[in-house]
């Protein structure tokens, strides 16, 4: 992978670089499979960011991120008062990104199973709110904490689904978290594989998925 | 309208077993049914009418209703446990679907409309489809063919198939093979964890195809004058083409990429322990027909070898000590290499059995 390009794939996805930078990247693009796929990777995260729906907070939460900023400056904002989603990523970034996507969008289920919590309790507005500020700061600690949470939650929940279904579940997140283990042992060895980078955040996608799935076949059962 | 539904409104009453009925439905109407545990079965007519059938046993009850512009079934049952009750629709043939159970196994034959499908302990069988197309099992396979438009297939435990599928195709599952065969597609995306990826379409300019497995191998059909730049990534596998194919970039021990003709379209190939073929249709299709008559025959001589029981008397002492031998030895190899085989269709088979049993024991037993 060229650190020179991979690191400007974000701006092209803006728009942001001029032609000849863009004719570069394009030329580079053509031959360079890594970078074609982080490329792939960062368009569905993007367009699956720009999917998540807009919602009116709770409440006001404004006060408290201009108290936070009082010692910057003010943020700018479009005449139309109407901000544009912008999604800039790193590579690493990236990598978590996918998963905090989609942990993002399982919120839902999660919190209503969650202990302690109503079954209709809605997402905290503040964590649609904070979503890409989530999505920019998340990494793969992040993503296991969140892996642990999400399964302690089926764990409290199992014995609303059936053992068969109990026994399914586990095999699978154990298939599943074997190849974690495997992708990254190969990690270890090689850090900064891309596809292996990819591989196992692609891997804890899929367990993220899984566990949320069956969260909510839970929730409804 | 509603009188219409109203005199079709179904419940059965303690003495019937089966219900039928048949009532009209306005242009546009939907359908959605959930059914616990049994079976939903729904075929197409060209009538602007339903008709609802269900095999309910003495405890079981269905219901009709109209919500909206949709015609609601629901299933239930009078007292205890949820019932087993098979459920056998028919629908105008461009009727939208939204079928969910539990322990229920999906069939539809023959809709031209939007399909939607769950369900956590069944198998799903959908021929035709057209528009948005959702497929979910936790635990079954999912087969679908004949269909068109944008489509998502997952299970988690079992095989996924689709054959001669146009559209945009999302497929994926954890444990068990993802096959795809005469796809047309610019756009597909299929992954599994355990299991191998298969497909056999087009390679269209400008799209994008991405394959993936952790433990399975993946093999692609690239035809003869397909422009597209693939990129092949394996940690411990092969990569193999039965054709030429011209490296244009190395990413590592574990990336390449291959231009093929103008390279327009893009392909991402990717498995971990498993290895990576690059085929012709022909080479795949062949392969197919080869596995189903294997497949077939391995039916056929288990069959046989079930009800034949003469064959030890062909044997004398020394071939027999030969033959313990060769069992010990051998015998732990194959049982490892065949369970995971033979295992999800014995289980499936015997599933299904015993569910014919537990019906009919409690369907006599009342």
């Amino acid at each position: 992978m060229n650190d020179l390009w991979t690191n400007r794939l974000s701006e092209y996805l803006d728009g942001e670089l001029d032609s000849t930078e863009r004719a570069a990247l394009e030329a580079h693009l053509a031959t360079c499979g890594a970078c074609y796929a982080t490329l792939s990777e960062l368009r569905g995260v993007v367009a699956y960011a720009k999917t998540l729906v807009d919602s009116e907070p709770a409440t006001d939460l404004w006060p408290d991120i201009r108290a936070r900023l009082v010692q910057g400056s003010e943020p700018r904002r479009h005449a139309s008062g109407v901000r544009s989603r912008r999604f800039t990523f790193t590579v690493p970034q990236l990598l978590a990104a996918s998963i905090a996507l989609v942990l993002l969008s399982s919120g839902g289920a999660y919190m209503a199973l969650r202990p302690g919590t109503s079954k209709v309790t809605p997402q905290p507005a503040a964590v649609r709110q904070q979503g890409i500020m989530t999505v920019a700061n998340v990494d793969r600690g992040t993503t296991d904490a969140a892996i642990a949470d999400l399964q302690a939650t089926l764990t409290q929940n199992e014995s609303r689904l059936d053992t068969t279904t109990v026994r399914i579940v586990r095999q699978n997140l154990a298939i599943i978290d074997r190849a974690i283990v495997e992708a990254r042992i190969a990690l270890q060895k090689d850090p900064g594989n891309a596809y292996l980078n990819l591989h196992l955040a692609d891997t804890m996608r899929r367990k993220v998925e899984l566990l949320r799935r069956v969260n909510d076949i839970a929730a409804q059962s | 309208m509603v009188a219409t539904l109203a005199a079709a409104m179904l419940v059965a009453v303690a003495s019937q077993r089966q219900t039928d009925t048949t009532f009209a439905v306005p242009a546009g109407a939907s359908l959605s049914v959930n059914n616990f545990g049994g079976g939903i079965a729904v075929h197409a007519w060209n009538e602007n009418r339903v008709k609802v059938h269900g095999d309910v046993g003495r405890r079981g009850r269905v219901e009709v209703s109209l919500v909206g512009n949709t015609v609601v079934v629901k299933t239930g049952s009078r007292e205890g446990a949820p019932s087993v009750i098979d459920l056998d629709i028919t629908v105008p043939r461009s009727m939208g679907l939204t079928l969910g159970g539990t322990y229920a196994d999906v069939t539809v034959e023959g809709v031209q409309g939007p399909i939607s499908a769950e369900t956590v302990n069944g198998e799903i069988n959908v021929r035709g489809g057209k528009g948005i197309i959702t497929l979910h099992s936790i635990q079954g396979s999912v087969t679908l063919a004949d269909a068109s438009g944008r489509i998502e297939v997952n299970s988690v435990n079992e095989a996924i198939e689709l054959s001669n599928v146009t559209g945009e195709i999302k497929v994926e599952t954890t444990n068990g093979e993802v096959t795809l065969t005469g796809i047309q597609s610019s756009s597909v995306d299929a992954g599994t964890i355990n299991g191998d990826v298969v497909y056999e379409g087009t390679v269209t300019d400008g799209g994008s195809y991405s394959f993936g497995s952790h433990n399975g191998d993946i093999t692609v059909s690239i035809p003869e004058r397909a422009n597209v730049t693939v990129t092949v990534a394996t940690a411990n596998g092969d990569i193999d083409a039965s054709f030429p194919l011209p490296m244009t970039s190395t990413a590592g021990r574990h990336r390449k990429t291959f231009k093929i003709g103008t390279g327009s379209a893009r392909m991402e190939l990717e498995s971990f322990q498993g290895d990576i073929e690059l085929r012709r249709p022909q080479e795949i299709r062949e392969r197919i027909d080869e596995h189903k008559r294997d497949h077939h025959n391995d039916n056929d001589n288990d069959h046989d070898s079930d009800r034949d029981t003469s064959f030890s008397s062909h044997f004398d002492a020394g071939t027999w000590d030969y033959a313990a031998r060769y069992a010990k030895a051998y015998a732990p190899k194959y049982a490892k290499a065949y369970a995971p085989l033979y295992a999800r269709t014995y289980a499936r088979t015997y599933a299904r059995t015993y569910k014919r049993a537990y019906r009919d024991t409690d369907t006599t037993s009342h």
